[in-house]
């Protein structure tokens, strides 16, 4: 058996270069020993803060800056990571508890969980020592791929018990009485013999002179009164009030304002620009200038005067190999891919051959496909970068990668000649992100600029038309899958095959010194397998179709087509068998009873043995991912003319240890309606190299009028924290199209489920695709 | 120069007379509130009140305003910093995600709030036509439920 080439691996591989190539740098093993990987030591005093460790600044106010090293783009990990400081903390959690991304790049924050998929709370072992030190020297924070719980809430922990070590040990110091008798509650020390108490605020100062304790004792979880109980969001006062600082919202002395042309072609850059004379003589504008030979910046005294040159830009562009391609001819491609020779080999197990070739079986086939899309943030991509006169650079963006970030500033830097000597990472909030914000290219733009003028700020920042128009994508992708069922009406082989660009193969083409290359990409066949389901045979193959078209991360990546692929195909052999898709499903999961407990909630939740008028009909799916178990039934309603409105999503989810369960909820909430837009409406088209979609009006997404109604069940469960940013997308274009399935008796394999056109200005209408019968 | 009253306070403006209030009011008066997300009046992130109607502001040039009475996210609020009901509503059930579109849909509610104290799902429906690419809706349906009923209690 041909083992998936997992992201782990990857990027270890990655991380083995870059290591290896630090660790010779500066002094070996023995340096890297004392590389503080959990951020404990080195209290200190400033003033009136007292900073306890890497994580937990205690003021003299009585107010407490938490340190949360991952990006707040709505998905609430500000507040999560900080209740489980608080928790082991006894501090209340209300308004005293600030909390901040941290500008420097502690080794104690490092992602390294991405990378080693080793829960903290189970490393152990020489690779994790190792990897642990080097993505914490080179400064690897990343958020994404549902992971920021998973990585920080047990490092987080202990830093919260070690921080109350210290204010205890000041406390016994200050009272001359042993630790033991004195425990702590809201935020204070309190020695109860003699009714004394002091507060954190009081003996914060002496505690940061205090080593932390060598082996923190963790609360146990029966005494946790903040984690598991829903708290309410440290960052929504502000976002009610407008106050929070986007990327877009950051304001400096004298700065600069930019706006940027792409080629319109992919790979393509400028020719000629017939109209620069015109363009510099309009109002505020500072200069037009290209950007690597590639891109048109106006740069100008403000955003708007820049975006008005930059309409009225003339420019004749490279021709390019891909100035022909389009949908159609990717799609040809996509579907030649699924006939290829050589696929890679991600799994085989048994002999699915033998079982497909069998006689007396029933064999069902059917090919899916889906288009590109976009990610669509509500906040355009933007960046400000500044290039001071001592040679230190500072950037503030909205990003998910401090890495990508540094890279990014550095790239831009260079295009224009400069090497900055120090550099300052400020990132953020985002407004949202969705795998987006993972890249460098618009850093690298602001870097580009900012180098050209010295002194100055400048902050570029793209238009709606370059984000949807110019921007990174989620791959086309087309599946073909083969079952044999058995007498039982199960299936006895299940043969899957993926064609799609390589996820990792294009973003490490742009963002990484090293490429694994295109095959056994684990993003772009996630969610095809269905480890869980019983199936004696399996089989799955994958195809990279490369084209010029740039691939990124998008919220769920493979899943989010290889899901819809599998879950609708499971459906149509639970047709083909004359089973319920609730039952066939059940009788699949029979050897996975922590998947069969949430399809079962989420059946219960749904009421699916009910019967439902004419033109309604309800659809199930299931997958696992990011460690999470999600299971979604939709419910959907088609009148007679093909107009579908998605009525109602149940979702059951085990998400393991649950720290925050309202933002849990909201995430999934989120997911579903970001999901239920990419199955009923999102597609990108390409012409002549170009997409040719721009914005909200041609690129639809849902509004609260036709958003569904959601109810969502968290499952009780006895694993550590699992993923919550994604799952909620996985699942719901399959429920979707099997509920019009069941509505309709019609099978749609192509995403999006339905066309849809705007009716008055910001109104919409689906009307479904035609299908086959 | 333009002048009109923003957030209860007089504000002048010397800028082009077609720029867009959005950006006058980003780039000219500080107020980073309003945001763009599309430029072309889709998806509400601009909105402000202009004499009380909710208007997205990227297609409203600075001339059309004067004397008028622009309300922005940041002055929803009392004089001393009391939140409005519809924010209040919003910090009850936890609307914002990411946040970055709220300031517009606090404003178009507000509007709906005050013209139909107590407006059916429909009504919201009809209403509330800004985009969250969080998807915030389902909260935002229940924040505005809310907010109708704190206003009668
Ligand atoms: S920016 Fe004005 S409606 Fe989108
Ligand atoms: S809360 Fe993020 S776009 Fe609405």
């Amino acid at each position: 058996m041909t083992r998936i080439l997992s992201r782990r691996a990857f990027l270890l591989t990655g991380a083995a270069v870059g290591g290896t190539a630090l660790v010779a740098g500066i002094g070996g093993v023995g340096y890297l020993a004392t590389v503080d990987v959990d951020g404990l030591n080195g209290g200190a005093v400033d003033g009136d803060t007292a900073e306890l460790n890497a994580f937990v600044v205690v003021h003299a106010d009585g107010t407490v800056t938490i340190s949360v090293p991952r990006t707040e783009m709505g998905q609430g990990i500000h507040t999560g990571l900080a209740m489980v400081v608080a928790e082991e903390m006894d501090l209340p959690f209300d308004e005293r508890i600030r909390v901040v991304f941290p500008t420097a790049a502690h080794a104690a924050y490092s992602s390294w969980f991405n990378v080693l998929q080793v829960r903290p709370e189970e490393a152990s072992g020489p690779v994790v020592w190792l990897a642990r030190r080097v993505l914490g020297e080179i400064g690897f924070i990343a958020t994404g791929a549902s992971a920021s719980t998973m990585s920080l809430w047990h490092p987080m922990r202990v830093a919260g018990a070690a921080a109350r070590g210290m204010l205890v040990a000041a406390a016994a110091a200050r009272l001359d009485v042993p630790e033991s008798e004195l425990r702590t509650e809201a935020a204070a020390v309190h020695h109860d013999a003699t009714r004394r108490s002091l507060s954190y605020a009081e003996l914060a100062q002496e505690a940061a002179t205090l080593p932390p304790p060598d082996d923190p004792v963790l609360k146990p979880r029966e005494d946790w009164r903040i984690v598991g109980r829903a708290q309410p969001r440290v960052d929504i006062p502000a976002k009610v009030r407008g106050a929070p600082v986007f990327g877009m919202d950051v304001v400096l002395p004298r700065m600069l304002h930019a706006s940027i042309r792409h080629a319109p072609v992919f790979g393509a850059g400028l020719a000629i620009i017939h109209n620069e004379r015109e363009l510099r003589a309009m109002p505020g504008v500072r200069d037009v200038t290209v950007i690597n030979g590639l891109h048109v910046a106006i740069v100008a005294e403000s955003w708007w005067q820049a975006e008005e040159a930059a309409w009225r830009l003339d420019a004749e562009w490279t021709t390019t190999e891909a100035d022909n391609e389009s949908s159609a001819t990717l799609s040809l491609r996509m579907k030649a891919a699924l006939e290829s020779e050589s696929p890679y080999e991600n799994i085989d197990e048994g002999d699915v051959d033998a079982a497909l070739a069998a006689p007396d079986g029933r064999f069902v086939e059917a090919e899916y496909d889906v288009p590109h899309v976009t990610h669509a943030c509500m906040e355009t991509m933007n960046a400000t970068a500044i290039l001071r006169e001592d040679g230190s650079a500072e950037l503030w963006a909205p990003s998910q990668n401090r890495s990508t970030m540094s890279a990014g500033l550095h790239r831009g830097m260079d295009w224009a000649g400069v090497s900055p000597e120090e550099v300052t990472l400020n990132v953020t909030m985002n407004g949202g992100a969705f795998g987006r914000r993972s890249d460098a290219d618009v850093i690298a733009e602001a870097a580009f600029l900012a180098a050209r003028y010295p002194g100055r700020p400048v902050k570029v920042m793209w238009s709606r038309e370059e984000d949807i128009g110019r921007g990174l994508y989620r791959s086309q992708a087309a599946g073909r899958i083969r079952a044999a069922l058995g007498p039982d009406g199960l299936p006895l082989a299940y043969d899957a095959r993926v064609a799609t660009q390589s996820i990792l193969n294009s973003v490490a083409g742009r963002n990484f010194p090293f490429n694994p290359g295109p095959d056994g990409d684990a993003l772009s066949v996630e969610g095809l397998d269905k480890p869980y389901y019983a199936i004696p045979n399996r089989r799955m193959h994958s195809q990279n179709v490369p084209s010029h078209i740039p691939i990124h991360f998008w919220r769920s990546n493979g899943y989010s087509f290889n899901t819809f692929f599998a879950e609708s195909f499971i459906d149509e052999c639970a047709t083909e068998a004359g089973i319920d898709p609730l039952a066939y499903r059940r009788s699949l999961l029979r050897d996975s009873p922590r998947h069969l407990a949430v399809l079962d909630r989420v059946a219960e939740m749904a009421g699916w043995s009910t019967a439902l008028p004419p033109g309604r009909g309800r659809g199930i799916a299931i997958d696992e991912c990011y460690r999470s178990v999600v299971a979604q039934v939709a419910e959907v309603t088609v009148s007679d003319d093909g107009e579908i409105q998605v009525d109602r999503v149940f979702c059951a989810l085990d998400a393991g240890l649950i720290i925050n369960p309202d933002t849990v909820i909201a995430q999934v909430e989120g997911g579903i309606i970001y999901g239920v837009t990419t199955a009923l409406m999102s597609r990108l088209t390409i012409e002549d190299g170009a997409v040719v979609e721009s914005n909200f009006h041609d690129f639809p997404v849902q509004r609260l009028a036709n958003a569904p109604a959601i109810e969502v069940s968290l499952m009780d469960s006895n694993e550590g924290p699992c993923g919550v940013g994604e799952p909620g997308v996985v699942p719901v274009a399959a429920a979707v199209a099997n509920a019009i399935h069941a509505a309709t008796g019609r099978r749609l394999r192509s995403l999006p489920l339905a066309i849809t056109e705007m009716i008055g200005e910001r109104r919409t209408r689906s009307v479904l695709q035609q299908g086959d019968a | 120069m333009v002048a009109f009253t923003l957030n209860g306070r007089p504000a002048d403006v010397t800028a082009d007379p077609a720029k867009p209030l959005l950006w006058v009011l980003r780039e000219d008066l500080d107020t980073l509130g309003p945001k763009y997300g599309c430029g072309v009046a889709q998806c509400g992130a601009c909105r402000v009140l202009i004499n009380g109607v909710s208007t997205p502001s990227c297609i409203v040039p600075l001339q059309s305003i004067e004397g008028a009475d622009v309300v922005t996210v940041e002055g929803l609020e009392d004089e001393d910093g009391t939140l409005s009901i519809v924010q209040q509503a919003w910090i009850a059930e936890q609307v914002p995600q990411c946040g970055f579109c709220q300031p517009g849909f606090l404003i178009a509610a507000t509007e709906l709030l005050a013209r139909n104290p107590d407006p059916t799902d429909a009504e919201i429906d009809d209403a509330i036509s800004n985009i969250c690419r969080c998807g915030t809706y389902p909260r935002i349906r229940r924040a505005i439920h809310r907010a109708a009923e704190m206003a009668r209690a």
